[in-house]
C-alpha cells in the first residue's frame, strides 16, 4: 500500500477497482433500495412497508 | 482493500439488520396494530394531506387484515423484511463505503471510530430529520404535506451529514491546539443544525392517540434506531480487529509485505 493513509490516499488506492460499470451498478443497486425503503409512495409498496417505516421513524403519509 | 471494507459492512448490516427485522416483528408491528387500533375508525385521516386518497375507503392499513405485495405475504410480514434491508443498507453504505474512505479522517481508533461513524450515521439517517419530524404514530394528521415532509426529511438528512463532516474537519483542524479547543469546535455545526430545527416550517400534529401513547411509541422508535447503530458499530469494530488480527498473522506466516491485498 503506497498511499499514504489519508483520506485522499483512501480514494487513490480504490480508483483501480472502480471501474465506470462496477459504480453504475452499485450506485442503482444503493438507489434503489434506499429509494423504495425511504421516499416512494406507490399505494401497493408504501402499504407493505408502512410498519417498517414507522418503526424506523421515517416520515410518512 | 475496498472489497473486505464493503463485506464487512455488509456483515455488520446483517447483524442489525436481522435484529431490527425481530425487533418491528416482536415490537414495532403489534404497537402500530395497537396505534390502529386506538386511533379507531377515523380512516378519512389519510385523504386529508392531499396525497393519501388511496388510503381512505381501506380504513386505515386495515390492521390485522393489511395485506402486502399482491395481497400474497401479509404487510408486517414484508415490513420485517424491509427491517432487515434497512440494516443491510445502513451497513453498506456506513460501514462499507463511507468508513473506507473517511476512515483516516475519523478522529480515535479502533472501536472508537466505529462509534463515531455510528453517531454520524444515526445524526444523518435519523437525528437531524427528527429535530423537525420527530418519529410519530401511524394516525398522526400533520400539518405539512406529504410531499413537504419527504422534501424536508431528505434535506435534512443532508445538512445532518454536512454537520457530521464539518464538525470532523473542524475537530481534525483544531486538535493541535487542545482537545477541549477541538470539542467546542467541533460541536459547533450541531449547535447549528439544531438552530436550523427552529427555523424551518413548524408541522404542528394533531392526533386522537393518549399523549402517554406517543411517548411510548417514540422511545421504541429511538430504542430501535439507537439498537441499530451500537449493532452496527460493535459487529464492525470486532470484525475490524479481527480481520486485522488474520492479516497480521498470515503476514508472519507466508512473510508478504502487503496483508491487505493477500485475502
Amino acid at each position: 500500500m503506497a498511499t499514504a493513509n489519508t483520506v485522499h490516499g483512501r480514494i487513490e488506492s480504490a480508483r483501480p477497482a472502480l471501474t465506470t460499470p462496477r459504480v453504475a451498478l452499485g450506485l442503482t443497486l444503493i438507489a434503489i433500495l434506499g429509494f423504495t425503503l425511504l421516499f416512494v409512495q406507490e399505494p401497493l409498496v408504501h402499504d407493505s412497508l408502512h410498519n417498517a417505516r414507522h418503526a424506523a421513524g421515517i416520515t410518512c403519509h | 482493500m475496498l472489497e473486505s471494507y464493503l463485506v464487512r459492512g455488509l456483515k455488520a448490516g446483517l447483524v442489525a439488520g436481522v435484529a431490527l427485522g425481530l425487533f418491528v416483528a416482536v415490537l414495532a408491528n403489534p404497537m402500530i396494530a395497537a396505534a390502529e387500533g386506538l386511533a379507531g375508525d377515523h380512516g378519512g385521516h389519510h385523504a386529508s394531506d392531499g396525497s393519501g386518497g388511496h388510503h381512505a375507503g381501506e380504513g386505515g392499513h386495515g390492521g390485522q387484515e393489511a395485506s402486502g405485495v399482491l395481497g400474497v405475504v401479509s404487510a408486517p410480514l414484508i415490513s420485517v423484511v424491509g427491517g432487515v434491508f434497512w440494516g443491510l443498507l445502513l451497513g453498506v453504505l456506513t460501514f462499507g463505503l463511507a468508513f473506507y474512505f473517511l476512515e483516516p479522517a475519523i478522529p480515535g481508533t479502533g472501536a472508537t471510530k466505529s462509534a463515531i461513524a455510528a453517531a454520524g450515521g444515526f445524526v444523518t439517517v435519523s437525528g437531524a430529520p427528527w429535530l423537525v419530524l420527530p418519529p410519530q404514530p401511524p394516525g398522526v394528521e400533520q400539518a405539512l404535506s406529504t410531499d413537504a415532509r419527504l422534501a424536508l426529511y431528505a434535506g435534512l438528512m443532508l445538512a445532518g451529514l454536512s454537520a457530521c463532516l464539518l464538525a470532523g474537519y473542524v475537530y481534525t483542524g483544531l486538535r493541535d491546539g487542545g482537545r477541549g479547543r477541538a470539542l467546542v469546535g467541533a460541536a459547533v455545526p450541531f449547535c447549528t443544525l439544531v438552530g436550523l430545527a427552529f427555523v424551518l416550517p413548524a408541522n404542528p400534529a394533531t392526533q386522537s392517540l393518549p399523549v402517554a401513547f406517543v411517548a411510548a411509541f417514540r422511545a421504541q422508535v429511538v430504542f430501535g434506531q439507537a439498537m441499530v447503530w451500537t449493532l452496527l458499530a460493535g459487529t464492525h469494530a470486532w470484525l475490524a480487529a479481527g480481520d486485522e488480527t488474520d492479516e497480521k498473522q498470515f503476514a508472519t506466516d507466508v512473510g508478504v509485505d502487503d496483508p491487505v491485498t493477500a485475502d
